[in-house]
Order: C-alpha cells, then structure tokens, then sequence
C-alpha cells in the first residue's frame, strides 16, 4: 500500500510535483502515467526518500520510507537501470545489496535465477544489454521478497520477447497480492500491463481509476458508411451533427449509433456500416494530457 | 525472514562493495608498492651518495622519515582511493540504489568510512613497517640506521601509517562533498601540493605560522623521531589532521542528509 498525501516537490525555478493525492492499492498492477517531466520520477524519488518534500508527505505501509527498518523487505525498487557500477559483477551488486539488510546470499541465486540472468550473473554489469540490465534491476528490487514494488519505466530498452515477460511477470507479482506501481509514458504499454491508472501532467494529477472506467467515461465515436455517401452526408449536417470523412465514410462525434441509425430510416437512407468505436486508453492519454505536455510540439510550430 | 539491518550489515555491505570494484584493488597495491618500492629506491640513492654528502647534513640526517619518504607519493594514490569508493556512486548512480536499501544516510557514510579506514590502515602500516625495515637494512653499514626499540621511532612509523589513513578520509570526505571523481581528486592534491607554494608568496614570520597546518607538513611532524623547527609536535599533528579529516567527512555527511538524490 503506497499513500501519497499532498504532496508538492518544488525546485529552484519549477514546481516538479504539485499537490498530489493518491493510494496504490495492492493486488492489482497501478500505471502511473504522465507525458515526459510530468513529475513522475520525481514522485518515485520522493517515495523512496531520495527527494525530501516541500509539503505534504509519501508513506509505504503507513510509514515514511526512511523510517523503515528493513527498506527492502517492504520495497523494491528499479529507478535506472543502468544505475549500477559498471566494474561489478551482477552477483557481487547484489550480494552486497543483500548484505545490507541481511539477506542471504541463497536468496541472490534465488532472484537471479527468477529474473533469469543466472548464465551471466558472475559477468561485469558494463558489458550487459539494456535488457539484461533491466532483469538485473528487478532482480535487486525482489531481493527482500517485498510486498511493495516500484518500477520507474521498466519497459525502455526491452525487447518484444522482454516487454511480454515483463508484462507477465507484474501481474503475477500482483496476483501475489503484492502492490506494483509501474510508471510510463507509454499508454498503449500501460493499457496492456495495468488495472489502475493514476495520470499526472506537471506534477498534478489529472485522473486516476481503472482502464475500463477511463475508456467507458470518454466520449466515443461512430463509424458510419451508406452507399449513398452524398445523403448521408446531408441526412448528417441537417442534424448538425459534427464529423469528418473517412475511408468512404464519416466519424461522427456528436451522435450515438442509435440516433444515426433513426436518422437514416427517416431520410431512407440504407446504410453499409454503423460502428461505434470506443476511444483507445491511448486517445484518452492523449486529450487529458494535451494541455499539460511540458515541451509540445504545436509551440515550436511558428518559429520553424 | 532475518534480523534487523543495522550498522555491521551496512559494514558488510560496504565492504563487498569495496573489495569487488578494480579501482579499490589497483589503489591497495599502488599504496605497497609506492610506499614500499621509492621507499627502497630513495634509501638506495641516500646510501650510494652518503660519501659526498656534505658534513652538516650528515649530522642532521633522519634515517627514519627518509626510509618513509615513498609515504609522499603513497598519499595520493590513498586519496583517490577515498575519492573513489563515494564518487563512483555518484558518477554511476548507484548513489541511488544505495540510499534506498540504507535510508539512514549517516549509517551509509560511518559503514564506508570505517570499511576505509580499516583497509587503508592495515595496508598503510604493513607498508610503512616494511620500507621502513627494508630501508634501515639498505643504510646499514654505510648510513646511521634507527631502531623500532626506540619509542620515538617506533611512533613514527606508526603515525606514518595513520597519516595515509586520514588522507584516505579527508578523500571520502572531498568525494562526498563534490560528488565527481575529477574535482575531488584535483581539491586533494591542491591541498597537498599547491596550498604549500601558495604559502611561500607570503611574508617569512606568516609562513612559519601557516606551513605547519598544512596537511604535508603535519604528515612529516608525524613521521620524525624529532621535530624540525616551527613545526608541531607528532602527536599534536595527529590531532589536528584527525580534526581535519573528521571536520570534511562531517560536512560531507551533513551535504548527504540535505541533498536530493
């Protein structure tokens, strides 16, 4: 259980994290989604102890991470993967990781095994790919076998065959009951992987809930076609109805499938198609971070 | 599952972490064979040159601190040592990761400064002992040799030892202050190389005052039997470059604890 409580992080000049409200539950996959510099690593840092806050305050089964007898049987963590002294062994990492918080050496070979690196556990981290490196760093993040999990984008840097394991492997950490908070600024990866969603744009928040609910509250649209293009077409603006042409037919916003389909019995139009398309969690990303982008392109559009 | 984490596990951990690195490695064995190996070159030349040294300076010559002289450029390579075990860290971001499994930042800071001062201690005085042995065997016969039975000298050698170490944490200390490797290590060898000529642009009666405080100077008060004019006395040196070395890992701890990470 990770509970965030107004919590507001402030630099010289920017505001990073700005009054932010939430809880991760456990049991279930959380995304934590935001554009880039939309404060997400920050909050991770400020879970973590890392970052001190400017106000309000981050607690992990109730606690103030530092205050936390044994950090890493309650917290695992992979902030940066490529965080790791390049000259050591992935073994000798995390033996001397585990040793900190008196974990054995057995469980090392357990969690290497886990994450599947063992053939190469005793080779100098500098020589690993990303995605090793990235197996490496959930590898150290299992190793006090905790109930919290923080992934801060785990996915860069993987390849197909890893994004699917990866995807895999958090929900049975949740299945576990454990809670796993998984940050991206992917939302078609975070559609895929997670059950909650918590969005942030400039360090705000900006909703949160399960997929289902973010996709089923956004508007949708409807696929229409007739033969007749030219009457439907009318049959659409005598309405007034808002919509763009596509593909031999239009997308039309403003007007559910039922009301175009009466809409084309009365003009007796027959029609080919009528489709109603829900917005993909990815479209919904899109428009509710649209005005919280930090660097958009749009602005750059004048002076080019 | 196991006990609680406290300071030895930190200890543990920090020297899994010391041993495993080749920076670590490759500055233990630079410390023996500098100390060890001018050591012996140093004694050699004073041996073969003893003849045509001039009256005066035979009568004021040290057996002991020349025997320790390779301690001068030893000193260098314990600092960056210290600079190394805390600024990879930062250089790698492993700083990161540390922090997370250690929360009490402080406990960080005391595992590696008593992981450091351990090593660099035993390595120190095993090297200080044997150049100071080797040379003695090189003076004998030609040059006045000193004795380990004479408590003085004794002490020197000793002090020699714990001069590196403290030069090894006033590294740690730079290396928590400014983080980079680069910078630490040009701050250490200013303070052992350039404040020395800094101070000979001032008036004579300042610089008898201002020499004996630097870090150089103090290290030669520690490893003479006796000592040379408007300098301290070894144990009074010990002090103070202990204060020293405590005075820059306490700033740096305290930098710690503020820091965003």
């Amino acid at each position: 259980m990770i509970s965030v409580e107004h919590l507001s992080k402030r630099f010289k000049k920017t505001v990073a994290v700005n009054d932010l409200t939430f809880d991760v539950r456990p049991g279930v996959v959380t995304g934590f989604l935001g554009p880039n510099g939309s404060g997400k690593s920050t909050t991770m840092r400020l879970l973590l102890g890392l970052d001190h806050p400017s106000s309000g305050h981050a607690t992990v089964n109730g606690q103030r991470y530092r205050d936390l007898a044994q950090p890493l049987h309650e917290v695992g963590a992979l902030l940066d993967a490529k965080a790791v002294h390049p000259g050591r062994s992935a073994r000798q990492h995390l033996r001397a990781l585990a040793a900190s918080n008196r974990i054995s050496p057995g469980r090392v070979d357990e969690v290497l095994d886990i994450t599947g690196i063992t053939a190469v556990a005793d080779k100098k981290v500098g020589t690993f790919s990303m995605g090793m490196s990235q197996r490496l760093g959930i590898a150290a993040a299992l190793l006090g076998d905790p109930g919290v999990l923080l992934f801060d984008e785990p996915v860069n840097g993987l390849d197909p065959e890893g994004i699917r394991w990866i995807r895999e492997f958090f929900r049975s950490l949740a299945n576990e009951g454990r809670t796993v908070f998984v940050s991206s600024h992917l939302m078609s990866e975070m559609a895929l992987t997670a059950e909650q969603i918590i969005v942030i744009g400039r360090g705000r928040l900006i909703t949160q809930g399960s997929v289902d609910d973010l996709t089923a509250g956004a508007k949708g649209v409807v696929y229409v076609r007739a033969r007749d293009s030219d009457a439907l077409e009318a049959a659409l603006k005598s309405q007034g109805a808002t919509f763009t042409a596509e593909s031999q037919g239009f997308i039309v916003e403003s007007l559910d499938a039922e009301a175009i389909g009466e809409l084309a019995l009365k003009a007796g139009i027959a029609l080919s198609s009528l489709t109603p398309q829900r917005a993909s969690l990815e479209e919904v990303f899109m428009d509710l971070t649209a005005g919280d982008v930090e660097y958009s392109a749009i602005k750059h559009g004048a002076n080019s | 599952m196991s006990s609680r984490p406290n300071l030895g596990s930190v200890i543990h951990s920090e020297w899994i972490k010391f041993r495993t690195v080749r920076s670590s490695i490759t500055g233990v064995v630079l410390t023996l064979i500098l100390t060890i190996g001018l050591g012996a070159l140093i004694t050699s030349t004073i041996r073969s040159n003893w003849a045509s040294r001039p009256e005066l300076r035979r009568a004021v010559f040290d057996p002991v601190s020349t025997s320790l002289a390779g301690t001068l450029f030893a000193q260098f390579a314990v600092g960056v040592i210290g600079v190394l075990f805390i600024s990879a860290e930062y250089s790698t971001g492993s700083i990161r990761t540390s922090l997370a499994a250690v929360p009490k930042r402080l406990r960080l800071v005391a595992a590696k400064s008593i992981v450091l001062a351990f090593v660099i201690v035993i390595v120190a005085e095993v090297a200080c002992f044997i150049t100071f042995s080797i040379g003695q065997s090189i003076y004998s016969g030609v040059v006045p040799t000193a004795s380990l039975s004479n408590a003085s000298v004794f002490r020197s050698v000793l002090f020699a030892g714990l001069y590196l170490t403290m030069l090894s944490l006033i590294g740690l200390g730079l290396g928590l202050i400014l983080k980079q490797s680069a910078a630490s290590i040009s701050v250490f060898t200013s303070l052992l190389l350039i404040l020395p000529i800094i101070t000979l642009l001032l008036p004579q009666s300042w610089q008898n005052n201002i020499d004996r405080f630097e870090p150089s100077q103090l290290g030669q008060a520690m490893m003479s039997p006796s000592p040379a004019a408007f300098t301290f006395g070894a144990w009074t040196a010990l002090a103070i470059l202990a204060l020293y070395s405590a005075g820059i890992v306490a700033l740096g701890s305290a930098l710690l604890v503020r820091r965003d990470h």
